[in-house]
């Protein structure tokens, strides 16, 4: 069975649209009289308020879901217990017992900002189903709100699983050796943030392949599955042989899960730490330009079926 | 003798549903492939894994990596059986609670629950089954295994019992749907709780893992699914656990009856 990731893309739930939105008490009321930087900043600011509220709706489920998130931690604990037993040296990759689980609870919380379950079956849908056109006939912007709408969510999943993992973090906290300096501490958040917007767009791009063949799903699962490992979310990319490890370095996906939990264990320091995050920077940039132009491009040969 | 014509009322209805969802994937024989390639290309991913484990290290709590290759092979065709025959049917149930579709399902002349969970078979994680049965081949091959017709009895009942264990837990997790009215996808539930049956019991190690592990051996079997049969045929027949996971398998089975049923009877139809 593969990944939740991969799951999540087969079980994708629709995005909710602009028009769903509106049925809400707290709706954005969009004026399409309303211009300038202010007033962008409230439509999309409504659009997130929005988006909160219905994430909020299904909170037992939630919470559920984010108790059983613990259970792979646990398992994965144990199971790296149980690698190092054996382990010539206790050292695998420069990584000892201790850092390695460091490394693996610190993958959730890259995930946690990278993760984003259903956005591209979503626009793939709106594609497929004729809804795209909304977006074009209203005064909002498709990647825009798409942005405002995961933001929620990831405050919504952040806010409601703090407790959770602080908790979890705090039994754990014998595998860390403290808290590292202001400076990391800054270059991580900068390294979340960048591999949230990295995540987003990379599965904007994903999603507006839609334009250009029917069903996308099927590309899904092969891209969110293989993501789950080439992100190293299963295990350090260190510890692949060469040349893996380097040839996954090179690519995007290591700062979805790879390089902010190296960042926050002090692995990547300096100049290399300077060079990746401007490097994650424009890999964020790149992958915002290619969404716009698949969109642009897209949009010339969009039918507006059905709807 | 009714018991036997309802058993057999229930195969041939299998069977129609069998060939009905047959002939539905091969409409979309594109789909069917994608799907499989996705399958093979997770086993692959899990391969390289405990390859780069394995290039490190002899063993892994106990097992060595022809024993702990056959253990996974067994995993992936057991969640195989459970993905094609109940997965997607029980992944649907939340959704047919949230729009009360579920009174259509309530009202045919036929049991609930076999309507709820068997309806449609997915064929496109059917060949998991032959995937993992050939990574156990390919291990017992590679660690020169003997034939044991003891054992591969043994091995046959407790695959068959992890089944319905796997079974029971996904149907007691189904239920709940009925309570929360589940947002969240069930496939996405049922990999984080299977996450217990994915490795070796040893691993339950220590201070605190070992009670734990005990926990989901004796009182939350899900441990047994896996580890009963994958460990009689590469380390020891255990007579005493063999019998315990059938006992197990009897009463869960029984338990999540009794707690779907119980669900049913709290569902409130949405549809009116």
């Amino acid at each position: 069975m593969t990944p939740p990731d991969a799951v999540a893309a087969r079980a994708a739930s629709p995005v909710a649209a602009p028009d769903a939105l509106a049925a809400d008490g707290s709706a954005p009321h969009l004026h399409p009289s309303a211009k300038g930087p202010a007033a962008t900043a409230r439509k999309y600011y409504k659009i997130f308020r929005a988006s909160l509220v219905e994430r909020m709706t299904y909170r037992g489920d939630f919470l559920f879901g984010t108790i059983l998130r613990f259970l792979p931690l646990v398992t994965t604990i144990l199971l790296w217990q149980a690698i190092y037993k054996g382990v010539p040296g206790g050292e695998m990759a420069g990584f000892r017992y201790r850092e390695m689980i460091a490394y693996l609870l610190l993958t959730n919380i890259s995930r946690m900002f990278s993760s984003m379950p259903g956005l591209a079956g979503g626009i793939a849908r709106d594609i497929r189903d004729g809804t795209l056109k909304r977006y074009m006939i209203q005064p909002v912007d498709l990647i825009g709100y798409l942005l405002s709408y995961r933001a929620a969510h990831k405050v919504a999943y952040i806010v409601t699983s703090f407790i959770p993992y602080a908790l979890l973090f705090f039994v754990c906290r014998s595998y860390f050796d403290g808290f590292p300096d202001g400076w990391t501490l800054a270059a991580y958040a900068v390294s979340l943030i960048l591999s949230f917007l990295v995540g987003f767009y990379f599965e904007t791009c994903v999603g507006m392949v839609g334009f250009w063949f029917l069903e996308v799903t099927s590309v899904l699962y092969i891209v969110m599955t293989l993501n789950f490992f080439i992100s190293g979310h299963m295990l350090p990319l260190d510890l692949l042989p060469q040349p893996w490890s380097g040839l996954l370095k090179a690519l995007p996906f290591q700062y979805m899960a790879y390089f902010p939990a190296v960042v926050f264990l002090g692995k990547v320091k300096g100049s290399a730490l300077a060079f990746h995050l401007a490097l994650e920077l424009v890999w964020a940039v790149a992958f915002m330009v290619l969404a716009r132009g698949l969109y642009r491009l897209g949009l010339r040969r969009y039918s507006a079926y059905g709807g | 003798m009714t018991t036997i014509g309802g058993l057999a009322r229930y195969l041939r209805l299998l069977g129609h549903l069998a060939r009905y969802t047959l002939s539905r994937e091969l409409a979309f024989r594109g789909n069917f492939l994608v799907k499989v390639s996705v399958e093979v290309l997770w086993l692959g991913i899990l391969a390289a894994f405990y390859r780069t484990v394995f290039a490190r290290t002899q063993m892994v709590a106990g097992w060595n990596e022809d024993q702990y290759f056959f253990f996974v092979g067994c995993f992936f065709a057991l969640n195989g059986l459970i993905e094609t025959f109940f997965l997607e049917n029980c992944n649907d149930f939340a959704e047919l609670v949230r729009t009360g579709d579920l009174d259509f399902l309530l009202l045919r002349p036929i049991d609930e629950q076999f309507l709820i969970t068997c309806r449609r078979i997915d064929w496109g994680t059917g060949p998991n089954v032959i995937m993992g049965a050939a990574v156990m081949v390919a291990s017992l091959v590679h660690m020169g295994w003997h034939f044991d017709a003891l054992k591969f009895a043994a091995f046959c009942a407790t695959f068959a019992c992890g089944v319905v264990i796997a079974y029971a837990f996904m149907l007691m997790l189904t239920a709940l749907s009925v309570w929360m009215v589940r947002n969240q996808s069930l496939m996405e539930m049922w990999w984080l709780f299977t996450s217990l049956a994915r490795y070796p019991k040893e691993i339950f190690n220590g201070t605190w893992a070992a009670p734990l592990g005990r926990f989901f051996t004796f009182f939350v079997p899900i441990l047994l699914v896996v580890n009963v049969p994958a460990g009689l045929v590469v380390h020891t027949l255990d007579p005493g656990m063999v019998g315990f996971t059938l006992v197990a398998t009897v009463a869960l089975f029984w338990v999540s009856r009794r707690f779907f049923r119980h669900a049913l009877r709290s569902y409130r139809s949405a549809s009116s």
